[in-house]
């Protein structure tokens, strides 16, 4: 675990563990790309996989947050790369370039919650959100979207 | 006339696969190009089954959710109770004893038997055995006995509550279920032979599918679709619930095809009645599985867990946080057929139309667990073909 938490020190504003014994890097937006390119040239192709991405809105704080779960393998450790979007213009580059396995996680995350994945040509409102909510230009997992 | 202009038309058909098709037992549409009988590009359409569980779970307490998360899907239901009660654990401070989580080890279990059941059966069905499948679903039968009895419900258990389960096992069920796995392992052992030894089967499924350990990991693949493929993943090494004291072995296969996914299937089938009758017979006594509900705490602090269970289908994975309210706030769930069917439509390239259901299938598709996106998954660097209906349109 620390062997992650030494190569992502330059990128790393804070770090920090969620239960159950997760580790959390919390990284500045324009640079969670160039600190998953470092982590991919560690592990290699088949050492990491993108687990999930999750998206959560913070109405109060005006920011999105967004998680990207990571699993090494064959150690199945996990690690969180964490970081903060506002919730005004939620952008940031998309990694599908070097894990497609995220596309599933982006396309969902942008339907849902309108995070923008620079970079990311499959992206798209009504991937699966239902025509008459993405009519109204709303984005169902925000807190103030009233579905 | 003189001719000035040759055109040269690629033979590309649209054939659209589902949502609603013989070969597909759930909702989803593999929209299916060919050149003549070979596939070209697989995209793949879902977003027919969406229920938004996602946000509901905001909507309802962490208890209420607990039978929520159990409805997102129904052959795998325990699992989903299991890890979204675990995360609830996680953020309470909660352990249960070892003999609830002897018995949560015994439900995943058995679900993970009749899961691997149903889909080799499946399997069979989609390669036109239609008595073999009836044979390894009248089989599959025992064990969902074995489920009613440990859980009162042959499909949906709610077995799984905060702090233990919902019921205990007494001497005689206990005996019951172990009398329903001896008499379950020889048939098991029998289709395994028959899936290693039939030539139909083999021609059919060796060498179909083939995905590579590098597409694996690239792709976020999971379960025994990356274990099939020599990629040893399983969440289950966490050691969570009393998976770090039930002995058990990671089955691994380097064939990387349909067919090493299926017998990945079987194997780990043979391994889990081994794990059931060793919790039946380690059964600890070191307290009530069975927590008493009303002293179950109405407060929940503030706080986040992520954790992960090894469904059949691979690695399931709930995010779950509190802000000290009754409602959760935010609750995320990852299927792993949201990894494995998504990101998987490069796999069918190359192959024969008549191989696309059986790759499918080979995924162990569960779209209402997936229940999500209408996705277009595009080979990268793709050609363009002229479609006949573009064609129609007239040449510029």
């Amino acid at each position: 675990m620390e062997a992650l938490s030494e190569l992502l020190k330059e990128y790393a504003l804070t770090t920090y563990s969620m239960k159950p014994n997760r580790l959390v890097i919390e990284i500045p937006r324009e640079r969670v790309k160039d600190a998953l390119k470092a982590i991919k040239e560690k592990y290699g192709d088949t050492g990491i996989y993108v687990s999930t991405i999750v998206g959560t809105d913070f109405p109060d704080k005006k920011q999105v947050r967004l998680d990207y779960y990571l699993v090494t393998h064959p150690d199945d450790n996990v690690y969180v790369l964490r970081t903060w979007l506002p919730r005004e213009d939620p952008r940031v580059d998309s990694i599908l370039d070097l894990f497609p396995g995220a596309l599933s996680g982006e396309c969902e995350t942008h339907d849902l919650l309108g995070v923008v994945f620079e970079g990311n040509p499959f992206i798209k409102r009504g991937f699966f959100v239902p025509t008459d909510i993405t009519s109204k230009g709303v984005f169902p997992l925000r807190k103030d979207s009233g579905v | 006339m003189a001719v000035d202009k040759v055109v040269e038309i690629p033979v590309s058909l649209e054939v659209p696969i589902g949502p609603q098709h013989p070969a597909l037992h759930e909702p989803v549409m593999l929209k299916v190009y060919a050149e003549g009988e070979e596939v070209v590009k697989v995209e793949v359409n879902t977003g027919y089954n969406h229920r938004g569980v996602e946000k509901l779970t905001e909507k309802n307490s962490f208890y209420r959710n607990i039978f929520i998360v159990s409805r997102v899907c129904g052959i795998c239901n325990i699992v989903h109770s299991d890890v979204y009660v675990r995360a609830v654990e996680q953020v309470m401070n909660i352990e249960p004893p070892r003999r609830a989580k002897y018995l949560r080890v015994l439900a995943m279990e058995l679900e993970r038997i009749h899961s691997h059941m149903i889909i080799n059966a499946i399997m069979a069905e989609v390669l036109g055995y239609d008595t073999l499948f009836m044979y390894i679903m009248r089989d599959r039968e025992k064990v969902m006995k074995a489920k009613e009895i440990l859980t009162g419900n042959r499909v949906l258990g709610d077995y799984l509550m905060v702090g233990g389960v919902r019921r205990d096992l007494s001497e005689v069920d206990r005996e019951r279920i172990k009398d329903v796995l001896v008499k379950l392992e020889p048939e098991v052992r029998k289709y395994v032979r028959v899936f290693e030894e039939d030539e139909t089967i083999g021609k059919r499924l060796r060498g179909v599918g083939v995905v590579k350990p590098r597409d694996v990991t690239l792709h976020g693949l999971v379960g025994p679709t990356a274990r099939g493929s020599g990629i040893n993943i399983d969440a289950r090494r966490e050691g969570y619930d009393a998976y770090n004291e039930v002995p058990f072995n990671i089955i691994v296969r380097g064939d990387m095809d349909s067919w090493s996914r299926m017998m990945v299937r079987w194997h780990e089938t043979i391994e889990s009645i081994n794990m059931c009758k060793y919790v039946l017979e380690n059964l600890p006594s070191d307290g009530p599985a069975v927590p008493d509900e009303t002293k179950l705490s109405r407060k929940f602090p503030v706080g986040e867990a992520f954790a992960r269970v090894e469904a059949p289908r691979g690695e399931l994975t709930y995010y779950v946080m509190s802000d000290g309210r009754q409602n959760p706030f935010r609750v995320k769930i990852r299927t792993p057929s949201f990894n494995n069917i998504i990101n998987s439509g490069f796999s069918y390239i190359g192959y024969t139309i008549a191989d696309v259901p059986v790759i499918l299938t080979s995924y162990d598709p569960c779209i209402s667990c997936m229940e999500r996106a209408i996705v277009t998954d595009l080979r990268r660097g793709e050609r363009k073909y002229i479609r006949f209906k573009d064609l129609s349109m007239g040449l510029k």
